[in-house]
């Protein structure tokens, strides 16, 4: 081990009680389904036009024509939420997909060579630790501009060094195993090892990772639109419900406690769902690696 | 076990204690909460409206802005003009700096010296543009002399005047500033106050209130917050709509609900191709639903604006209208300039090309964002691509709208003075603050005899003029004029005076003045 | 040992002159002109021109870069622009209160994650595990700005308990003020303390809280302690002894992670409740483009978090002896 071993257990804090692991497995997925469905067939479920305002009836409570009442533009607050499920699951799943690929790659690449790589890529993976993630992401966007794929590049930035860390260590582990040893005594190629025999196995953690990390990337999502660094409006993106609902928090807090509490669940559902998948994907092994760095 | 518990219930304990909000509030103290903290009290460097408050109380200036922006003497105790380029000040007697040290004729021209000086960068430099030359008479007497006349003058000698022997010495006034206000610098905690106290040796005699903290609370609905759990005294605009209607509605508090001098307006980039027209800017300037804009979204805080000259001002006319909200006059202004839905998209099209805007302000600004948000909204319905673009301050106003790459962006003017203080640098031609481009010789000319006239019929003519061409023309669409508003504790000590520049020294209980 | 720390101590150099570099490059990148900000609405693009001279803007990136470089070896890293004071200077004025506001979070969350965690796992599939790990859920799924409203809407504005923004007297000081018999300070330090310090720490809390759960669990299945058990020794003092040491070694681990995390949430945090730490600094610096400043911040953040971490592996060690340092 180049650095610190560390017996923590990052993976098993996770974990869940006996009793609530199946169910909670079962609640995540179902609450992370009807997220992916709200947003695949938002403009079916959606009861009222999207951007459809209504200066007259600012801010209704729940009724049969609105059935979480109306935005601070009398906007059909189910409707904006059901369109806001796409913006914030493609910004969660571009930024969750880009960090995995990179932070992944990186991991590989330096746990399998070694060296000075290694250590190489475990100095630019420390600059990027070292950077405070909001600074960094409110400079990229400033740099960038806004737009989905931008925000998710900045969130990239912030979230694909997790991803180098354990795959790094996994990957420190699993080249000592003896089937990575044999296929290298068999002269398979760098690359080949990396990617047949080394991956498949380290895909455990990432999975895991990737799972509640989708929750992060909302929640970081809303506060880069709280901060006034998110998608322009009118995007229905569930972090300017927030920020407007918290504007009006102390008037209206409906606005701010139903797309407050729509976060919320959500990301509790995405993190159920990732303690499920840790538990079914061979905790012990997961934990063990994932703790290290 | 027992004692991770034990811990817990102590925190738990702690937090539900009922206790008394912090501030130990004697009755002579004053707590104003700021919305950002003094970059510089160095009143010939401020650029921020709390170093402009502390300075005001801190600094005392030749002339002092009533309420009604009239200028009246402060430690220049008369002036005379005797010809319309020349202006002589009289200091009054045994004047002194809060440290004991004298306040003479030296100090006066070495502040305004300093401040003209283009290497001393003053943000405010501008102002003085036309100051040929400052000079000292005689110990109690300065004479200014012009390049041209220069009406709006009186109105910017307000700046607080600044220890010379200090300055030299090398005494950092941006952190320990010295005046010879009615409150002196005590003590400043960078990020979260301001202290002064009342100084003793104004000549005006010692205020009521023996100490001013200048609180600092960024986000205008957390200082609201912030007042209502009596933490604060006094709070002021920049504050939300919804917490205005609140606040004035609760009897613990009195309120000063005023016009501003400060407008909310469109600015048209008249360089845009597509804004070139004067006709294109008036169709678009017909889909701002200035009324549901500033009584929905401003909830009626600010006033509907028909010009680009204030209520408040001398030079007002409510005759000069802006192009009326009047959505199928819009279409039928675009049909004629040969914007028509021919593809059947929805959208307006000509020669081929649809027709596609940006409308963009900057991000700090909830209120301004969603006035955008709005006004995307109805320019779509009119068929128009409309885009909205947000960025943070700097981004848009240094690196965006200051470049002119702009076509429609939401802004707005504070300070307003004086009309020329709105108009001359932003719609001459050439103009510093020109972003837009925008060029009328004829304009150009009225806003020059209006900032040289001394004559004020000739200077309402000339901004009424000036003014009209502008509605019609549109380089500016104004939306709203910003009102002022202050919440204040019932109990305070004083007879509260408020300003709409939001100057301090109206609360602390002076004297004189 | 003291190799090990030298050795961490080498690697920071490279990290920040990385990180450095990386800042230097973004805000390059970034648009908006602190030379216009600062002059402000009545600028013109000649006094701006001017003033971007003086600052020394104009001058090519390598230039400026070297400049930086070079001061910084002398611990100097520049002079704000809108301040007009150095930048270490204004830094160090704002970091207790950050370092008071991030170690009181911290300590809360041990205490409540802890709390929550042993009784979880000692009610092990009870109704109180369950409330326990729903409540963690909840810490990790709540947008913490959010958290920080509510809490400061209920306990300061609509029960009026506790102040809503600012920061009493330091802590040091007004521990001080309470041993020579002038306990209101501490409790106005306190009282300003409690909601940012909450909110800051939820997420943690709710973290350590299944952390705890997970190695109690695991200690109280294994052998020694049913062996204990057997002895005859009390089941407290079971947990006290071996199940809560074991719960420990992760807690140390995270706090190390979560460091960095809780600086992130500082800036959130800091400026809904008006905390004049580094955080709300760093907002303030954005908005104005004070690039010095922006650096100075970025480079402070940076190095306390590679220090935090050290001393984290260092504990660590010293309370695990599996663990080796090498």
């Amino acid at each position: 081990m180049q650095r610190l071993t560390r017996a923590s257990g990052w993976g098993e804090a996770m974990r869940v009680p006996a009793i609530l692991r199946n169910s909670s497995l079962v609640l995540g997925a179902v609450i992370t389904l009807f997220i992916v469905f709200c947003a695949l067939f938002a403009p079916y479920i959606a009861t009222y036009g999207v951007n459809e305002m209504d200066m007259r009836n600012r801010f209704a409570g729940p009724s049969l024509q609105h059935w979480l009442g109306t935005d601070n533009f009398g906007r059909d607050l189910w409707s904006r939420l059901v369109f806001g499920a796409r913006v914030s699951l493609s910004v969660g799943l571009i930024s969750v997909g880009g960090a995995a690929l990179i932070g992944t790659t990186v991991g590989l690449v330096a746990g399998y060579l070694r060296g000075w790589v290694d250590l190489l890529l475990m100095r630019i993976t420390d600059i990027f630790l070292g950077f405070p993630a909001i600074v960094l992401a409110l400079a990229l966007i400033a740099v960038l501009g806004p737009g989905i794929f931008n925000i998710s590049l900045a969130l990239i930035a912030v979230f694909w060094t997790e991803y180098a860390r354990v795959v790094r260590s996994t990957t420190l582990v699993l080249r000592e195993q003896n089937y990575v040893q044999a296929a290298q005594a068999l002269g398979a190629s760098p690359l080949r090892i990396i990617f047949r025999e080394i991956l498949p196995n380290a895909l455990g953690p990432i999975i895991v990772l990737a799972s509640l990390g989708l929750g992060t990337a909302i929640i970081a999502e809303s506060a880069l639109s709280f901060l006034g660094f998110g998608l322009p409006p009118p995007t229905p993106t569930w972090g300017w419900t927030l920020a407007y609902g918290t504007r009006f928090i102390r008037d209206e807090p409906w606005l701010s406690i139903i797309s407050g509490a729509t976060i919320m669940i959500t990301v509790l559902g995405f993190n159920l769902f990732g303690d499920g998948l840790r538990d079914i994907l061979d905790p012990r092994q997961l934990t063990r690696s994932a703790g290290k760095k | 076990m027992k004692t991770f518990l034990l811990t817990l219930g102590t925190v738990a304990a702690l937090a539900l204690m009922p206790m008394q909000p912090a501030m130990a509030q004697s009755n002579d103290t004053l707590v104003v909460g700021v919305d950002v903290d003094a970059g510089t009290l160095d009143p010939r460097l401020a650029r921020d409206t709390t170093a402009y408050r502390a300075n005001d109380l801190i600094y005392s200036g030749l002339v002092h802005l009533t309420p009604n922006l009239e200028a009246v003497p402060d430690l220049a105790e008369s002036w005379e003009s005797p010809d319309p380029t020349t202006f002589i000040f009289k200091l009054r007697d045994g004047l002194t700096f809060s440290d004991g040290s004298p306040l003479t004729a030296d100090d006066v021209v070495f502040t305004y010296e300093t401040m003209t000086d283009p290497d001393f960068n003053s943000p405010i430099r501008s102002l003085y543009s036309p100051i040929t030359k400052i000079e000292k008479m005689d110990d109690r007497t300065v004479k200014f002399s012009l390049s041209e006349p220069y009406a709006p003058l009186l109105s910017y000698l307000d700046i607080g005047i600044v220890p010379k022997k200090l300055v030299e010495g090398g005494r950092d006034i941006a952190a320990e500033p010295v005046g010879a206000g009615p409150m002196k610098f005590a003590e400043w905690k960078r990020g979260s106050e301001i202290v002064l106290e009342a100084n003793p040796g104004f000549w005006g005699g010692e205020p009521t209130m023996k100490k001013v903290t200048l609180k600092l609370i960024p986000d205008n609905s957390a200082r609201a917050q912030a007042f209502e759990a009596g933490d604060l005294n006094v709070i002021q605009s920049p504050l939300s709509p919804q917490d205005i209607n609140r606040l004035a509605a609760d009897d613990r508090f009195g309120n000063v609900i005023i016009p501003g001098l400060a407008v909310t307006y469109l600015n048209f980039n008249a360089g845009d191709p597509l804004l070139a027209d004067p006709k294109m800017r008036q169709a678009f300037a017909m889909l701002v639903d200035q009324e549901t804009i500033v009584n929905d979204i401003y909830q009626g805080a600010d006033a509907i604006a028909n010009a680009a000259i204030l209520p408040s001002s001398w030079a007002y006319s409510a005759d000069i209208k802006q192009p009326a909200f009047d959505v199928e006059g819009a279409k039928a202004k675009f049909a004629e300039l040969g914007w028509t839905d021919s593809n059947g998209d929805g959208i307006l099209d000509k020669d081929g090309a649809p027709l596609t805007v940006t409308i963009a302000t900057h991000s700090e600004d909830p209120n301004r964002i969603q006035a955008v948000e709005y006004i995307q909204a109805i320019f779509t319905q009119a068929g128009i691509d409309a885009k909205t673009q947000l960025s943070d301050w700097p981004s848009f106003s240094t690196g965006y709208v200051l470049k002119g790459e702009h076509q429609i962006a939401l802004l707005g003017w504070v300070n307003i003075v004086d009309p020329d203080r709105l108009l001359f640098s932003q719609l001459t031609t050439g103009g510093g603050r020109n972003w837009g481009g925008y060029s009328n010789p004829q304009v150009d000319e009225l806003l020059q005899t209006g900032r040289s006239s001394l004559d004020t019929a000739d200077r309402i003519a000339a901004y009424q003029a000036a003014a009209t061409t502008i509605a019609e023309e549109v380089p500016y669409y104004i939306i709203s004029y910003q009102g002022y508003q202050m919440f204040y504790d019932k109990d305070l000590p004083v007879k509260v005076e408020a300003t709409p520049r939001g100057n301090l020294r109206g609360l602390i209980g002076l004297k004189s003045d | 040992m003291t190799a090990y720390i030298a050795r961490r101590l080498l690697l920071l150099i490279p990290t920040a002159l990385g990180i450095v570099v990386l800042t230097f490059g973004l805000l390059l990148l970034i648009p908006g002109d602190p030379a216009a900000v600062l002059l402000g609405e009545n600028s013109t693009p000649e006094s701006i021109a001017r003033l971007r001279q003086s600052l020394g803007l104009d001058d090519p990136w390598y230039i400026r870069l070297w400049d930086y470089f070079r001061a910084l070896l002398t611990g100097d890293m520049g002079t704000s622009i809108f301040q007009g004071q150095p930048v270490t200077e204004i830094v160090f004025g704002r970091l207790g209160a950050t370092f008071e506001l991030a170690i009181v979070s911290l300590i809360l969350s041990v205490i409540i994650g802890m709390t929550l965690g042993v009784l979880a796992a000692m009610k092990q599939g009870s109704l109180i595990d369950s409330a326990a790990m729903l409540f963690a859920q909840l810490g990790i799924s709540m947008p913490i700005y959010w958290l920080g409203l509510l809490l400061m809407l209920a306990f300061a504005v609509i029960l009026g308990w506790l102040p809503a923004i600012g920061r009493g007297e330091p802590l040091p000081e007004a521990i001080a003020a309470a041993l020579s018999g002038r306990p209101q300070v501490l409790m106005d330090s306190l009282s300003h303390l409690v909601l940012p310090a909450l909110a800051l720490a939820a997420n943690t809390a709710a973290i350590i809280s299944r952390l705890v759960r997970t190695s109690m669990l695991e200690v109280l299945r294994e052998d020694f302690v049913r062996t204990a058990y057997a002895k005859g020794l009390r089941r407290p003092r079971v947990v006290i002894r071996h199940a809560l040491r074991n719960a420990l070694l992760p807690v140390i681990s995270v706090i190390g992670l979560r460091f960095g995390a809780l600086l992130g949430g500082a800036v959130l945090v800091e400026s809904i409740f008006a905390w004049p730490g580094l955080g709300q600094l760093t907002i303030t610096a954005i908005s104005q483009r004070d690039l010095p400043l922006i650096q100075g911040i970025i480079l402070t953040f940076a190095i306390i978090y590679a220090l935090v971490n050290l001393v984290v592996d260092l504990l660590y060690a010293a309370v695990d002896p599996r663990v080796r340092l090498g």
